[in-house]
């Protein structure tokens, strides 16, 4: 099994490790690095659990959601990510994290790192995405406790809180 | 009282920790010189025998530690269920409660079944070793149905079980095999009963196998330490009752096994008892000093953990010709899986919800169940209670068509209420206030209006409303047990240690127990601390299960934080020389005489000299009292508090393709009290969700051999948030129980019902024909109209 | 043994240009599997399906444009998200049918890593992308030993996930043709959930002159092993106004076109029945 030397810069820190080729960048953040905040929930793209933000210049936003249980971590060389962790400013929460908490928006709480992840490039992407826009941009994330009436409640508010910025 | 958190929108005391994700969960342990188990599954077969397990090969592959064969761990069999700790002995055997699962199968009676394990120093060195496993098998036949497998000449599951019989309502406890009232041998049945009725409506339902899918994967950690103590970690929903399984299963003393609750990602009835606990255990005790984490696939949720009740499920009712309900007769057989767990009890809670709901004279249902070759049946929140929303509430509305009665009003007059017995006979309602939810969700909704605007409508998409209303349980006493221990440890600060066994499955149960006891004391929630998830610290819980996480543990926690304010007050009535009736503790913790603000003391003083207890060499006393203050309660409840609900739906029926939008839905519940009422809404809201994946879109599907065909989220569908339709959640808090804590009841499982059968309803009303198999697909939507020959112009 | 949370090994290669892929295709042929987002090869490594070589795309520059002219048409890239051209204002404005295939297939993170490209390679009948450029009609450009080779997408569905691409090809664009004067296109499918594979897809692309259509082409999957034209309906549409009694005989003649099967999304019977139906919809909101 071959090994390529790959740098990740993660929630604004550099990583310089060596990963297998057929690896996930799921797996290599998860077991190699202890950035247990990103979780597994399907391996297939299915359920959101793992959703990382990647920095895109091409997005307007500069920045893009992905599972990262779909791409090989070496395919992500040179990339700089984001996790939950690194959403708000010094491992603080942003303002779509703050919202979830004041509108419990979060029951069990496994779903969330990567509900937050897309809730924030949506509304990066879209600021004044309607409600039905919302839900549509929230497919791909899956929660079983909510029915995702205060997920959707929770990012009205951070859209609010943001757009008066 | 300004320090007043109970029944405030506060944010939950793990939110915060949860949305940056630094919240751990069991598949986050990491441990020095941890080990990775594989449980290598049969996948190919659904019904087996195992002729021979090769590991020459996978033994030699890097990194394997050991191989483990049914022969190299514990012979003792076990049951994942903790039910038979609930009930007495006497009654396990009348129930015919067995524990025929074993950690590694030579019988396989499901695909996902256990064969053998692998223990690694990696987990992809397990997975590698496990595919270089050889395993022979030959193959038996495959039961899908209880009508195959009770056929005589079928392959017996286990000799505990002649007949594949897995389950029946023993005819020593329940006459004629039957629940219901009176005794059915002195009560006429049949043509007799069926004479005295103006209109007789029936029909036979059947009901889909879904899964809780809940988001956390099943993992267990195991660790069998160099003291002979196996301690577990993962996130059961009955962390005591697991610890006391685990302990008989590998015959330790509970002072030698620990069970450390991880945090719950979700559950739903999944995890009430033990999923891969018993296989971590098992590889821990192979290699003594290491702990072993065994993490299980998605994939391996649908086909080795524990479904809902699927099956036939027939009923008769009996009306008078003004509507006066007269009987109700039904018998639902259960497709139990390839497993005991949870015998019969979905069934034995399917015919009690049918007798809590309605003023039937007489009521007469059996249930049995029989082994399957599908994944083993368990418990889904709800418990049988929504597979009886599907029946009944369908019926109830046949049987208002067919006497013109108004189907709201036929509720509001026929349920049960204040002094009727409930779903268990000889426990009546403590309170209800379910005509005012109905009355609240109906004019939300604005039933009356949109009946009139849809009586005539024209095209293709057509909208169709319907209501349901449901009885359920806050706790199961006393059917079973019902204890929770709470221990409150006085800090000499004076802020609060509760330790007690609290399972929270993103429920807000840790929250709402919290906020009972920053309440109960009259203090800030900042001086509460809950110590809970620990074998080794906990008092006895049941867990949470029947929604008894509030009703059940609460009042243990109320009473242990009430013995500690009393023993502060009467500290301070000696040292103030004043009656503990005369003195008042505000919420700065100041203890005075009431009307006076001389004789004061403060309690942090009082906890504090109890804890530092000095010797005055000048008085030659102790100053102050000596004591660390410590509040107990062995909280046995006596009471279920049934809460009622109603829930109407809109949808919307394209004829064209089946298809079935949810337009809108609202649910009122009558909730007593709701302690943190955005967690009460949290679960009627989630729940919402997954009753109307089982009246719409989730079903297991399996082929001929057995092979779940749908074992991923790819293919096993979940309504998503476009799906979802406009919901209202109403909490109704005009009529606080007077037994539940603070005037509680539950809401935990209570939200599925609602949606199950008001959908079922609203897509009758919508095209005038009605679906008795769930899920109402669009295939089986158009497959109706079809044989039904009704067009729509 | 398959599984969702460990791949199966294989040996990545990362080439950095189109004329190395090449190479590589040319020295490992049906041994090597080519990847650009990932979303679908890595979902069959985790069913167990691999070939012992993966050739990633990611490291090539300049396959991932999408650029349109009016003389030109569209150019979409091999590495090209669904995302990327779902936001083109070209896509959105000139080809709604491809638009809406991109832009409601799969979720926002399988859009962003996705590609149209891979969707059509791929070649699952019920693939969303492929159905609407079925429908619009485009041509694959593929590179490879023998130098470049373009294969018009009518000729390139040939059966079940089989497509007239050879073993040593790398497809590295799709090439739509300009729209022309009064056409008007749309994509339409049916699913159990929002989110969820189709169980029938349709697209059609009509060239209508003073209501009268001149010319059609129309698409449909998951109705099929592959997605197919339905060349009957589309003679029958041929020189007509699309009127009510048109729109009856279309309908009619689906269900001599198709050939669908049960499976574990929907029935035979159901899409025999829906499809006409679908189709239907499509066109009238194709001329809308």
């Amino acid at each position: 099994m071959s090994k390529h030397p790959i740098t990740l810069t993660i929630n604004g820190q550099e990583y310089n490790l060596y990963v297998a080729d057929h690896h996930t960048l799921l797996q290599v953040m998860r077991d190699q690095l202890d950035l247990t905040e990103v979780k597994y929930g399907c391996g297939r793209g299915e359920c959101g659990a793992c959703s990382v933000l990647v920095d895109d210049e091409k997005e307007a936003s500069g920045r893009k959601a992905i599972d990262s249980c779909l791409a090989l971590a070496v395919t992500m060389d040179g990339k700089k990510i984001t996790t939950s962790r690194g959403l708000g400013e010094n491992g603080q929460l942003n303002s779509v994290q703050q919202a979830f908490v004041e509108e419990s928006g979060i029951q069990c709480g496994f779903c969330t790192p990567g509900m937050v992840v897309k809730a924030t490039s949506l509304l990066e992407k879209n600021p004044n995405a309607t409600e039905e826009e919302i839900r549509f941009g929230l497919e791909g994330n899956i929660c079983r406790c909510t029915g995702y009436v205060k997920i959707v409640d929770s990012i009205k508010k951070a859209q609010k809180v943001i757009n008066k910025k | 009282m300004t320090t007043s958190v109970v029944g405030k929108r506060i944010p939950k005391v793990d939110s915060k920790d949860k949305s940056l994700g630094t919240a751990e969960y069991a598949g986050d342990i990491r441990m020095k010189g941890m080990l990775y188990g594989k449980i290598i599954r049969s996948l190919d077969y659904a019904h087996a025998k195992v002729k021979s397990i090769d590991f020459k090969e996978a033994q030699t592959m890097p990194g394997v530690v050991k191989c483990l064969a049914p022969k190299d761990v514990t012979k003792n069999g076990y049951n994942t269920t903790i039910m038979k700790l609930l009930v007495p002995e006497a009654f396990n055997e009348v129930f015919g409660e067995i524990s025929e699962m074993y950690i590694f199968n030579t019988h396989i009676k499901h695909q996902g079944d256990s064969v053998c394990g692998i223990i690694a120093e990696t987990e992809e060195q397990a997975e590698r070793a496990a595919a270089k496993v050889k395993i022979v098998y030959e193959p038996l036949p495959v039961y899908l149905t209880a009508e195959e497998s009770r056929q005589p000449d079928a392959v017996q599951f286990t000799p505990l079980k002649p007949g594949n019989l897995a389950s029946e309502f023993d005819p020593g406890f329940f006459p004629d095999k039957a629940y219901g009232w009176p005794d059915a041998e002195t009560d006429k049945w049949g043509d007799d009963l069926e004479a005295e009725c103006d209109v007789v409506v029936e029909d036979n339902f059947y009901l889909n196998k879904v899964k809780q899918c809940q988001m956390e994967n099943n993992c267990a950690v195991a660790l069998y330490d160099n003291r002979g103590r196996l301690t577990c970690w993962s996130s059961t929903q009955m962390p005591k009752p697991v610890q006391v399984l685990l302990a008989e299963l590998f015959e330790l003393p509970l002072s030698r096994m620990r069970y450390v609750t991880t945090i719950v990602g979700g559950a739903f009835g999944a995890r009430l008892g033990m999923v891969c606990e018993p296989h971590a255990c098992a590889m821990a005790m192979a290699v003594q000093g290491r702990p072993v984490k065994v993490e299980m696939t998605r994939e391996e949720d649908w086909i080795a953990s524990e479904t809902r009740f699927p099956g036939d499920y027939k009923m008769k009712m009996g009306f008078k010709k003004d509507g006066t309900p007269v009987f109700v007769d039904a018998h639902f057989t259960g497709y139990k899986g390839a497993y005991y767990t949870h015998g019969g009890g979905p069934i034995f809670c399917a015919a009690a919800f049918v007798h809590g709901m309605y003023k039937w004279q007489t009521m007469r249902m059996k249930g049995d169940s029989y082994f399957t070759n599908t994944a083993p049946v368990g418990a889904f929140r709800g418990y049988g209670n929504p597979q009886t929303s599907f029946v009944q509430e369908q019926l109830v509305d046949v049987a208002c068509e067919k006497l013109g009665l108004d189907s709201v009003e036929w509720r509001k007059k026929w349920h049960k209420t204040i002094g009727d017995e409930t779903w268990l006979k000889g426990v009546t309602y403590a309170s209800d206030d379910l005509n005012s939810c109905i009355d609240i969700a109906a004019k939300e909704f604005k039933w009356y209006q949109k009946k009139k605007k849809y009586a005539t409508q024209k095209g293709p998409k057509r909208r169709g409303i319907g209501m349901a209303i449901m009885n359920h349980t806050s706790g199961a006493w006393p059917m079973l047990l019902e204890h929770t221990v709470s221990t409150v440890k006085l800090n000499e600060d004076c802020t609060v240690e509760i330790m007690q066994s609290v399972s929270d499955l993103g429920t807000g149960g840790h929250t709402a127990i919290q906020q009972m006891a920053a309440d109960t004391l009259g203090w800030p929630m900042e001086d509460i601390h809950l110590t809970t998830g620990d074998s080794d610290v906990n008092g006895f819980d049941v867990g949470a299960h029947a929604s008894r996480t509030v009703y059940c543990g609460g009042p243990a926690t109320m009473e242990a934080c009430e013995s500690v304010k009393k023993q502060l007050m009467e500290r301070a009535a000696q040292l103030l020389e004043a009656r503990v009736e005369d003195l008042e503790m505000d919420s700065k913790k100041i203890i005075s005489v009431k009307g006076s603000s001389k004789k004061s003391i403060d309690a942090r003083e009082i906890a504090k000299q109890g804890v530092y207890n000095f010797f005055d060499a000048a008085t030659g006393k102790q100053i102050g009292i000596p004591g660390q203050i410590q509040g107990y309660s062995s909280y046995l409840a006596n009471h279920c508090s049934p809460p009622m609900g109603a829930t109407f739906s809109e949808v919307e029926v394209d004829v064209e393709t089946g298809q079935v939008k949810l337009v809108e839905l609202v649910n009122a519940h009558d909730i007593g009290k709701a302690i943190h009422p955005p967690s009460v809404e949290g679960q009627l809201e989630g729940g919402a969700q997954q009753g109307l994946g089982q009246v719409l879109c989730e079903d297991m599907i399996y082929d001929k051999e057995g092979h779940c065909l749908n074992a991923d989220f790819t293919d096993y569908k979940m309504l998503g948030p476009t799906d979802m339709p406009k919901a209202k959640i109403i909490l109704v808090e005009t009529a606080p129980d007077p037994i539940g804590p603070m005037g509680a009841k539950s809401c935990g499982e209570s939200a599925l019902m609602g949606p199950i059968g008001s959908v079922a309803n609203a897509i009758a009303d919508a095209i005038g024909i009605r679906f008795t198999e769930a899920p109402i697909t669009p295939e089986r939507i158009l497959r109706g109209i079809k044989e039904s020959g009704k067009t729509f112009a | 043994m398959p599984s969702s949370r460990i791949l199966p090994e294989f040996e990545l290669l990362l080439p950095e240009s189109v004329a190395e892929a090449v190479k590589m295709l040319k020295k490992h042929k049906a041994d090597a599997t080519i990847m650009a987002g990932g979303t679908d090869v890595i979902v069959s490594g985790t069913q167990g399906f691999i070939t012992p070589y993966v050739i990633s795309l990611s490291k090539i520059k300049g396959i991932d444009t999408v650029k349109f002219s009016k003389t030109g048409g569209l150019r979409i890239g091999a590495m090209a998200t669904l995302q990327k051209v779902a936001d083109d204002k070209d896509v959105q404005k000139m080809y709604p049918a491809l638009f809406k295939s991109a832009a409601i297939n799969g979720t926002p993170q399988i859009r962003n890593m996705g590609t149209v490209v891979g969707n059509v390679l791929r070649a699952s009948p019920s693939g969303d992308c492929a159905c609407a450029l079925l429908a619009i009609g485009a041509k694959i450009v593929f590179e490879g030993p023998r130098g470049k080779r373009e294969v018009s997408i009518d000729d390139f569905f040939i059966d079940y996930k089989k497509t007239a691409r050879k073993v040593d090809e790398l497809a590295v664009e799709i090439k739509v043709p300009a729209p022309k004067k009064g056409e008007v296109s749309a994509f339409n499918r049916i699913t159990r959930t929002t989110l969820d594979l189709s169980k029938i897809n349709a697209a059609v692309s009509l060239v209508v002159e003073k209501g009268v259509c001149k010319s059609a082409r129309i698409a449909m999957g998951a109705v099929a092993p592959k997605t197919i034209r339905l060349t009957d309906t589309e003679k029958l549409l041929k020189g007509q106004k699309i009127t009510g009694s048109i729109l009856e005989a279309i309908v009619a003649s689906v269900v001599g076109q198709i050939s669908p099967i049960d499976d574990v999304r929907s029935t035979a019977d159901y899409r025999n029945q829906v499809s006409p139906v679908l189709l239907r919809r499509t066109i009238e909101e194709a001329i809308a």
